[in-house]
């Protein structure tokens, strides 16, 4: 039965999952042909096969040479150095069906073979298999494609990672692309966090881009993005307008009043789901902001007259402007009243006081102020439909929200959060993903819920608010993602350059890596150590990856697999491609109208430079 | 803006609105540039032109502004 072709050498010893082997002398070319196909022998990353029985175990070589020889072979080695270390990762039987995992462990003297492409095929290959979708082929068998199981992907949770520059752009898009295949997967749902506006290009047509200030020319589909202030919870909603409080004193204040108007609101338009004796502070139910803000406004920096009859609060003392109106500022438009100072002159019969019991909560108040009148906060407090009238009143609820965002006849959403203030993009990052999970949380037996269609949601440059240096409202709902979303359908893919600054929680319970070439050995060993397989000869192969060329390994592939993404059709491809400095072809054959080759214009317009800056948006005015 | 397919080795198409003198091109990687307060003249030149790709190069790259699309 011995293959004497693939024949590389005998096991000697065993440990664990880990075989040392030493390679026999008949093996000695280092070059081997098998049906007309050569094999390098001993190839770190390469398969190898060890048959027990009816059973084939499979492994992975991870070293070669003197270092892999076991510690106390070291004195009394007689075949030089020729040892390779195996790990072992799975068992195929003889029909060629592989799983991972292994039942049987090889034995001193068992014959290590190398694995053919044909067998390759065998294990990696099953592509008439719907779940499965295509992103490459393996890198070095252009023949076999590397197939991704769906299930396993989405539910599992999965990151991509790798230094910029690497592909991971293109990686995402390309997983994307085929995910988003509409004969294939008529349902998919895929909710994507694109932070520097990248993708809204590559997936025009299969995507709704919603967008703050979204570009409103009849050729662009983005649409504007909204968050409404009350559908977050307390504790966002505290981060986002209030800040910090001095003490739980304050805040409870604050929580009591939101409560209670909340209470109005439930009273005048009851809500279907909603009763008064479940309600908290929490629900999403809609109350005015800005009344609350003004009303607080006054109660903390307001002076009445102390003379007059009635409630102090009745009697409030307003600066009057130049043509003698009461300065009573605007709710909606977060203008402040304006209050005439303390007065208490002996000869003077006006006596003018602050309010009794007035609040301590100036801080917050100011702040909150500012952001009602600043227009870059609209998407949260003035959210168009979703605004909120003096009662209670609104135009749209939350059910429209969600069906633009995961409900809509296009497989995917991209939420550009290239607008949101960085103040505040942690936050709105975890209530937005909060908002999500609670609702496929809570609709888990509807057709429509999490658990009947699954939600993929792609973290781009997830380092920026997945870090453990602050205690992020987005982490902690990223790892209640991470740990729970599995039962309700909501898989999470993190997308980093930086996997070192992400919460280590996080990244140990993503089931699928996409690794691509990452340099840097913190980032490196914060990989490897969060994967499940004990594989350091193919994390060791990360700093030396080509661009586009990734491991692939966990859960949603059968072996870990050395892949070469297919990009993307070149006119779906994200805008993070490197910029040409220099054009390789002539200036007549470039496809580039820029770079450093190319004599500048006469009259560069830096009137249009700085508008693109001030309007946010680097589409200026004049293109139609 | 409709624009006029071109055989060129670069260019894949191009198109003009007089009405504000906007040269658009398609370029054969899919990428579309428009440039600005460009002559009509140059236009019709552009499309009249042996090489589109030569004519671009010499008489609006690095002579006119431009935007991505």
């Amino acid at each position: 039965m011995p293959n004497k072709e693939t024949y590389l050498g005998d096991v000697q010893d065993v440990n664990g999952t880990t075989v040392s082997i030493t390679l026999s002398k008949q093996s000695l070319t280092g070059f081997v042909y098998i049906n007309g196909q050569g094999y390098r022998v001993g190839q770190i990353g390469s398969f190898i096969r060890i048959p027990v029985g009816f059973n084939d175990l499979f492994g992975i070589i991870s070293q070669v040479g003197a270092s892999a020889i076991p510690k106390n072979q070291v004195d009394n080695d007689t075949s030089g150095n020729r040892w390779m270390t195996i790990q072992l990762i799975g068992e195929g039987q003889r029909n060629g069906t592989f799983q991972r995992g292994l039942s049987q462990y090889p034995t001193i003297g068992d014959e290590v073979h190398l694995v053919s492409e044909n067998e390759l095929k065998n294990i990696y290959g099953q592509p008439d298999k719907p779940y499965f979708v295509k992103v490459g082929h393996i890198s070095n068998a252009d023949s076999i494609p590397a197939l991704i199981d769906i299930n396993k992907l989405v539910t599992r949770h999965s990151a991509v990672v790798g230094t910029t520059g690497s592909g991971k752009s293109t990686t995402v898009s390309s997983i994307i692309n085929a995910l988003s295949d509409n004969n294939k997967y008529p349902s998919a749902r895929i909710i994507m966090l694109d932070l520097h506006g990248e993708y809204g290009n590559a997936l025009k047509n299969k995507a709704n881009i919603y967008k703050i200030n979204a570009d409103k020319s009849p050729s662009s589909i983005e649409k504007d993005l909204y968050i409404p202030f009350w559908a977050l919870n307390f504790d966002e909603l505290c981060e986002i307008s209030f800040g910090d409080f001095n003490n739980e004193k304050d805040k409870n204040i604050i929580l009591e009043r939101v409560q209670k108007l909340k209470n109005n609101t439930l009273i005048k338009y009851p809500k279907k789901g909603a009763s008064i004796d479940t309600l908290s502070v929490d629900s999403p139910i809609p109350f005015d902001i800005h009344n609350l803000w003004h009303e607080l406004f006054i109660e903390t920096f307001g002076t009445y007259y102390k003379k007059n009859a009635g409630k102090p609060i009745d009697n409030l003392a307003y600066e009057r402007d130049d043509s003698n109106v009461e300065m009573k500022g605007d709710p909606k438009k977060g203008i402040p009243p304006v209050f005439r100072n303390v007065k208490d002159d002996k000869d003077d019969n006006e006596k003018i006081n602050y309010l009794p019991g007035s609040l301590n909560i100036g801080k917050q108040l100011t702040l909150l102020g500012s952001k009602l009148r600043i227009p870059r906060y609209d998407f949260i407090f003035k959210p168009n439909d979703w605004s909120v009238e003096n009662d209670g009143k609104i135009k749209s609820d939350l059910d429209t929200l969600l069906k633009d965002w995961i409900g809509s006849d296009k497989p995917v959403t991209i939420l550009d959060l290239s607008g949101v203030p960085p103040d505040i993009l942690q936050t709105t990052i975890g209530a937005l993903l909060r908002i999500l999970y609670e609702a496929l949380f809570w609709a888990r037996n509807l057709s429509q819920g999490g658990r009947h269609r699954p939600l993929l949601i792609v973290m781009e440059e997830a380092h920026i608010y997945l870090n453990d240096d602050q205690k992020g409202m987005a982490s902690t709902v990223v790892k209640r993602i991470v740990k729970e979303g599995r039962k309700y359908g909501i898989g999470a893919m993190i997308v980093s350059q930086r996997p070192s600054e992400i919460n280590s929680t996080i990244l140990s319970q993503c089931g699928t890596f996409f690794a691509l070439r990452l340099t840097n050995s913190t980032d490196r060993s914060h990989i490897t150590s969060a994967l499940s397989d004990n594989l350091d000869g193919l994390t060791g192969m990360l700093p030396i990856l080509r661009t586009g060329e990734a491991i692939i390994l966990g859960e949603a592939v059968k072996l870990p697999m050395r892949t070469f993404i297919e990009p993307p059709p070149k006119n779906a491809r994200p805008d993070s491609q490197d910029p040409i400095v220099f054009d390789e072809v002539g200036v007549e054959e470039s496809q580039n109208p820029g770079g450093w080759g190319i004599s500048m214009e006469i009259n560069p317009n830096y009137e249009e430079l700085i508008e693109t800056w001030r309007s946010q948006n680097p589409k200026i005015d004049k293109i139609k | 803006m409709i624009r006029t397919s071109v055989t060129s080795s670069n260019v894949a198409s191009v198109g003009y609105d007089y009405e504000s003198s906007t040269l658009e091109i398609e370029f054969n990687n899919g990428s579309v540039y428009q440039y600005f307060d460009v002559n009509e003249r140059v236009y019709e030149e552009l499309l009249a032109a042996s090489s589109v790709g030569g004519y671009l190069a010499s008489n609006i790259k690095g002579i006119y502004r431009y935007s991505k699309v």
